[in-house]
Formats: structure tokens, sequence, C-alpha cells
């Protein structure tokens, strides 16, 4: 007989969520949901009649993780609906923020990460805050690693979290030739310490990947070889930045997309008959609780030709670099492959970029209420926007953001796990639900809300 | 250390002008500012500092980021309106990448910076990276339109013919490019200052590293506090690297007595206008941003 057990909340990710899992007598999940309850803030509705330039610093608040991702996306929304292409030197140092979060985007999911996986050849699970080695120099790195890529998106965007610099057309400054050295210096040191940090956690990942069993709480529980499984699709529009409507051939299809709302995906009523007081920390919720996920859910499903698909570093891994390795670890493998990708892209763009170069259009146009979208490659997968700007303001904004992309693919991969493992599939994701759930989806009739309103 | 409750805190007080005579032909006095940020510049103290530059109207002046002596050069000279020094702040640590910040400014303008590296709201990353604060004394300042008027209208002299504005001995003196001068009695003046500096209790920058103005000291020289142990080793280094010409302040003419008889009157006429700002209404006041 299946057993309803729930984790509320999830913890060590961004935001508020929790996981309804159907398991059955030896605790394997048979079907789970992981479902956003973070509060509603509607920022897809309260853009429209604002200014174009003022919706993009609105969406960047949606998550100050990655900021940045939708900072960029929205901004290039609003420039694919005027028909506007920016400069080449704001390009580049729009590129040198993307990187810049990314790798400071990584570094924190480390810290994240590392509490669910064991030293390796112990059976002594890693405490990052830890003052013993090398537990110690391990935080230290990340944290340099942070400082360095924070630094460099601080100058290149004028500030770190929600940069200030962008602004549709381009970018308001150019950086003096001195902020380039110093972003050069710092990508130097970043690049060196990544790879080794990268080949820290891959070997990490690797000696999890070859334990037979990790403890939860106090139980002994066994890790399948599937953990993480599924066979939904991948979805990414570029290794490291994006696409847009304005590309000559852009690499996301608007055509392939729908949402639906959680009604239609997630489970129904159901109570909560199983509890573990022992879970860490806190225990999960009490037996006889209700719970209801697709009234819960505080997010809508978008789907890519029908299906939810998974987005993020694997998704770009698998799209543009033929890895083929599925599960939880082959998840966090791959976002650790990106360390060095992101400092030798920023690199490059460093070397490209003229100081002296304008970074703002001549004349910038003001929309006349035509669709335009923007792919940004946020730390964890495709982020799109879509905007109509009419005269200047926002008639239309939706944001399409990674978290929301996996919410449901990640419910199919928690199957055959055991659930007290749903967790660390949960956070080979990266979740950031505070991105996923800036909006709702509300048409009672209609199910697919974003298309109709697009046509 | 000197504690005086209308000259803030001080180690030392000094007359003293630059050594350098291409410095000195532009200054307003000592040239003490700018040969500060000279030597710091050269030195690798600071990589750049916050100054009041030219802009495109005559004598309104633009907040400049200055990393060369010659973009310090021009930026010589008081210009008696107001010029948002704070604005570039933050900017100086991101798209202009510096690690060590000088900047110059009025007293105001020394509090902001204060109060922001301590309570860095909306600054990140900026209160570590201040390196010299030159702070100038200030008995008020005038609005851009203000200085038109004083003098297109009452001194009668086109903005741009101008070479140097100085208020000093009770009024307010235009020099102009062909060698005139006019001088302005102070009650004329007092109309258009802005209208927030009657709130202000600081005339010395009692809060800067190093502060300096004209009042206590000659005509071509400054006075000059030294007050912050930071401000201390930057001015001993530039003494020892011979950048300053120096006189003890009691050898001096007017000397401090002056300085300080002008404090007081500032003090104490702004402490009046604030303590009526809170009997302004019937039943109510208006607001004191120091309680
Ligand atoms: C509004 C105002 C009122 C003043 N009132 C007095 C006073 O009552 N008594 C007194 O003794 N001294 C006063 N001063 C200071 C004096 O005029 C000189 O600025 C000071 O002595 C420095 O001279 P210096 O030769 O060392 O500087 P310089 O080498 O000539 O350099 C002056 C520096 O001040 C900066 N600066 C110029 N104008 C402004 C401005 N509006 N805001 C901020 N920075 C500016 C310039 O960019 C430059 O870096 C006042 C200055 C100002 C701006
Ligand atoms: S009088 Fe005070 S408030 Fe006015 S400019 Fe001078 S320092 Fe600032």
């Amino acid at each position: 007989m299946s057993k309803v057990v729930e984790i509320s909340p999830t913890t060590r990710h961004e935001g508020h969520s929790k996981l309804v899992l159907k398991v059955d007598d030896a605790g394997i999940i048979e079907r789970g949901d992981w479902l956003s309850i973070t509060p509603v803030r509607g920022v897809e509705k309260l853009a429209i009649g604002k200014t174009m330039d003022q919706v993009p610093k609105i969406a960047s608040r949606v998550c100050g993780i990655c900021p940045v991702a939708h900072t960029i996306a929205a901004t290039e929304a609003m420039e694919a609906s005027i028909g506007c292409i920016i400069p080449d030197d704001a390009y580049l140092l729009r590129v040198i923020m993307q990187c810049a979060n990314r790798a400071h985007s990584i570094a924190l999911h480390n810290i994240l990460s590392l509490p669910d996986m064991y030293l390796p050849g112990t059976d002594t699970k890693i405490n990052p805050f830890s003052p013993e080695e090398p537990v110690r120099s391990v935080a230290k790195r990340i944290q340099r690693i942070r400082e360095i890529s924070q630094t460099i998106g601080e100058i290149a965007g004028g500030e770190a979290v929600h940069p200030s610099n962008t602004r549709v057309g381009g970018m308001f400054v150019n950086v003096s030739p001195r902020a380039k050295a110093k972003m050069y210096d710092l990508a130097k040191e970043g690049l060196a310490l990544a790879r080794d940090q990268m080949e820290f956690m891959i070997a990490i990942f690797r000696n999890y990947q070859k334990r037979d069993w990790a403890e939860v709480g106090g139980m002994k529980v066994d890790i399948p070889e599937t953990l993480g499984y599924h066979n939904q699709g991948y979805m990414a529009t570029d290794p490291i930045y994006g696409s847009s409507s304005l590309d000559e051939n852009p690499t996301w299809d608007i055509s392939r997309f729908n949402e639906v709302r959680p009604w239609d995906w997630y489970m129904g009523e159901m109570e909560v008959t199983d509890d573990y007081p022992d879970y860490p920390v806190g225990g999960t919720t009490a037996k006889g609780t209700k719970t209801w996920p697709q009234m819960e859910a505080n997010t809508g499903v978008p789907l890519y030709d029908g299906q939810p698909v998974e987005v993020g570093p694997r998704a770009r891994m698998v799209t543009f670099k033929n890895f083929d390795e599925k599960g939880t670890i082959g998840q966090q493998v791959a976002r650790q492959m990106e360390y060095t990708d992101s400092f030798y892209k920023l690199i490059e763009c460093l070397d490209a970029l003229n100081t002296n170069g304008k970074v703002f259009v001549d004349e910038l146009p003001t929309g006349d209420g035509s669709l335009g979208w923007a792919a940004n490659e946020a730390p964890r997968g495709s982020d799109v926007h879509l905007a109509r700007v009419n005269n200047g303001k926002v008639e239309f904004f939706s944001m399409l953001v990674p978290t929301t992309w996996n919410f449901p693919t990640c419910s199919r991969a928690l199957t055959g796990a055991p659930w007290q493992l749903a967790e660390v599939i949960m956070r080979g994701y990266d979740p950031c639900v505070s991105c996923a759930t800036h909006m709702i989806v509300v048409d009672e009739d209609q199910r697919i809300v974003a298309q109709k309103l697009i046509q | 250390m000197v504690s005086d409750n209308f000259l803030g805190n001080y180690a030392s007080v000094v007359a003293a002008r630059s050594t350098d005579k291409s410095i000195l032909k532009g200054a307003q006095d000592g040239g003490i500012v700018t040969q500060l940020f000279a030597y710091a510049l050269e030195e690798g103290i600071i990589d750049g500092a916050i100054v009041a530059g030219p802009g495109d109207e005559p004598w309104k002046p633009v907040p400049v980021v200055a990393t060369t002596v010659e973009e310090l050069l021009a930026a010589r000279g008081t210009k008696y309106n107001i010029s948002p020094n704070m604005q570039l702040i933050k900017e100086a640590t991101r798209s202009y990448g510096l690690d060590k910040v000088g900047i110059v400014g009025t007293p105001c303008q020394i509090q902001a910076l204060r109060k922001g590296q301590l309570y860095p709201v909306g600054l990140r990353d900026v209160p570590d990276k201040i390196a010299l604060a030159v702070g100038i004394f200030c008995m008020e300042n005038f609005p851009y339109q203000s200085i038109v008027q004083l003098v297109e209208d009452h001194a009668n002299t086109k903005l741009e013919n101008v070479t140097k504005m100085d208020i000093g001995k009770g009024k307010f003196w235009v020099y102009t490019g062909r060698g005139a001068s006019v001088q302005l009695p102070l009650k004329i003046t007092h109309k258009y200052e802005q209208a927030g500096c009657h709130v202000c209790l600081d005339y010395v920058s009692n809060l800067a590293d190093v502060s300096t103005g004209s009042v206590g000291t000659p005509d071509g020289w400054s006075t000059v506090f030294v007050r912050t142990k930071n401000g201390g080793d930057i001015w001993a280094k530039a003494i020892a690297a011979g950048c300053f010409e120096t006189k003890p302040m009691d050898s001096v003419k007017p000397g401090l007595d002056l300085v300080t008889k002008l404090a007081t009157e500032k003090i104490t006429k702004n402490q009046k206008t604030l303590a009526e700002r809170a009997t302004f209404g019937v039943g109510k006041g208006l607001r004191n941003p120091y309680i």
C-alpha cells in the first residue's frame, strides 16, 4: 500500500518549496510532486503599463542569486520587441556579467550541495562550515571564487546583485582601461581556482556515485544507481549566453512552447500518512495533515513539445557538447564543468572589449506592440522572457524561468528513489523557487494561457 | 589630539602651500587639495580622486573621477555652486575600477561619505575603498542660478570671462581675465544661498582625513587640519617628499582665532535656525535630521 510522506519546507536551495511523495512499503517513491509554495509576487501582471526601462529592473528583483539572467533576458526581450540591436561592446559587457554571475552561482551551489556528500574514503558527511581541513580550504576557495565573480559582475554590470549598468539599448557606461585590467587579473585568478574547485567537486560527486548507501537522519538508505533519472527531454538555447527573436537563427522556438496549470500536472488532494520526526532538521510533515499539490503549487507548468523538459547545465551540455550522463550525479558533474567555461569565455570577451567603444545605440526605437522574446541561459537554465512594447510602454510581459521548467521534470525524476534522497535529487536542479514563482497562470477555461495572450 | 567644539578633532594644524608652482598657479589658495591628490596618485596611495571638474557651462562644476595629474589640475579652484561629488562614489569602484578612492568635498559631502562608510545603504563594496578624504572649509554654497545672477547681474560680468571667484574679507570677489575685479558685499549674496546650508553645523570639514581652507592664513596659503591617522600618515609622507612648505599656525596672520570665530558664528547661527524649525508651525514643527 502506498504511503504519503511530505517534506516541507525543503532546504538548501533558494525560496520556499515542498515535496509530496507517494512511497511504497520500502519507502521508494512511486510518484512525487515537488512544488513551489513561495508566495506569488506577480511581476508579469504588474509590469503591464510600466515603461520598458523599469520592467527589467523590477524583473531583476525576482531573484538575487541570478538577477543578471532576469535583467538581461527582460532587457533583451524589450529590445527584441522594439527591434533594437545593441553595440558590440555593450554585448561583450553583458556576456562578461553573465559569465561572472554563472561562476558565482555554481560556487554558491557547491555550498548547498556539499552537506549531502561524503569525504571520499570515509563515512563522514561534509560540513562546509567546518574549521577543519580539507574542508576549510575548499570553503575559502569557494568564497574567493564568489568574491572574484561578484567583483567582476560589479565592474561590468554596475552591481553584482541587481546590475545597474544594463539598459534597453545597451549599457549606461563602458568600463575604464583600469577596470578592464582589474577584471582580467581577477578572471585569471578565478580560472585557476575554478579548475581546482571543479576537479574537487567532481571527485566528491563521483565518490557518492560509488557509494551503496547514505545516512539521512539516522536512517541508512540505499543509493539507487539510477538516482534522479527521468525520460523527459532537454532544452537549451546556447552553451553560455542565449538567443533572442532578433537572431538570424533563433535557438528557441516559441511554437513548440505552451503552458498549463498546476491542476493538469500535479496530484490531487491527499492526506499525509506517515511521518519521520528524525528527518533533519525538524522532521517531516505530521501524519493526518492535508496536502493538495494541484491547488498549492504556485507556478505554471511550461511545456516544450507538450512535455516538461529539463533545463540547466546538463541540458546545455547535452545539447551542445554531447554529454550523455543521466541522473543527479550527471547533472552535478555537468554543472561543475561550466566553471572553467565561464572564465574562459569571460577572458575571451575581455580580450575583445574596446573600452572606448560605444555602448548605447544612436537611436532607440519605442516599439509598436510586436512580440519579442529573449532567452538567457541563466545558471539554472533557459530563462525566456517575452514582451510586447508599444510606444515605450510594456503591454505584455511573461517570464519562463529555469526552475519553472524544472519543477515538473524533477518531480518525475523522483520516482524510484528512497524518499529520504528526494531532496538530494531536487538539489541536483539547483532550484531557485523565487525565480519559479514570480507568477501564476490563472485561467479557468483556457489551458494554454500564455500562448493565448501571445497570438 | 585636540578636540574642539567648533573645529573638530585634529592632530595638528598648520599654514601650508604647495611647492609646485604649476599647481599653485590655478589653485584657489595654497593648492593643498590638488597637491595632496597628485602626490597620493603618484605614490599609489589612491588610484583616482573624485573632484569638481569643469562642465559644459562656465563655472558649473561636474564631478569627475580624475586618474591623472592633468585631470586634477583641470579641477583646481573653487566653484561656488553645488558639485555633487558623492554621486560618483559608487561608480568609482564600478566601471572606473578603482580600489583606492580619493575624494574632495565640502563638510556635508564628507559627512555623507562617512555615513556611507558606516551605514552603507546601497553602497556595497564602497566603505573599504576610501583611501583619502580631503575636506574643504565651507560657510555656505549656492545653486548655479544664484551664481549666474550674482556674477552677471550684480557684478555685471559675463561668467565665461571670470577667472576666479572668492569669498573672503567679508566680500564676494569676482576676478576677470581682463584684470578687473568686482567685490560684492556679502549681504547681497545672502538671499542667494542654498537654503539647506542654513542647518549645517560643520565649517572646517570635521570628518575629513585632512581639511583645508583659506581662512586663517595669508593669500596664497592655506590652513590645514590633519585629523585622522590615515590623514596624518599621508600628510607626513607628502611633507617628507617636499610637496609642501609649512609654517606654524601661530606664526601667521590672522591665524586660528579667526577660523574659530567664523566657525563659531556659522554653527551658532545655524543651531538657531535648527531650533526655530521645531516650532515652525502652529502646534507643529519641521524635521530635524540631527535627532
Ligand atoms: C562652496 C564653497 C565654500 C567655501 N567656503 C569657504 C570658507 O568659508 N572659508 C574658507 O576658508 N574656505 C572656503 N572654501 C574652500 C576654499 O575656497 C578652497 O576650496 C580651499 O581652500 C582649497 O583650496 P586649494 O588651493 O587647496 O585647492 P585647489 O587645489 O584649488 O583645489 C580645490 C578642490 O576643490 C574642488 N572643488 C571646487 N569647487 C567645489 C565644490 N563646489 N564642491 C566640491 N568640491 C569643489 C575642486 O575640484 C578641487 O579639487 C569653500 C569652498 C567651496 C567649494
Ligand atoms: S554650508 Fe554645509 S551644507 Fe552648505 S555646502 Fe557647505 S558644508 Fe554643505
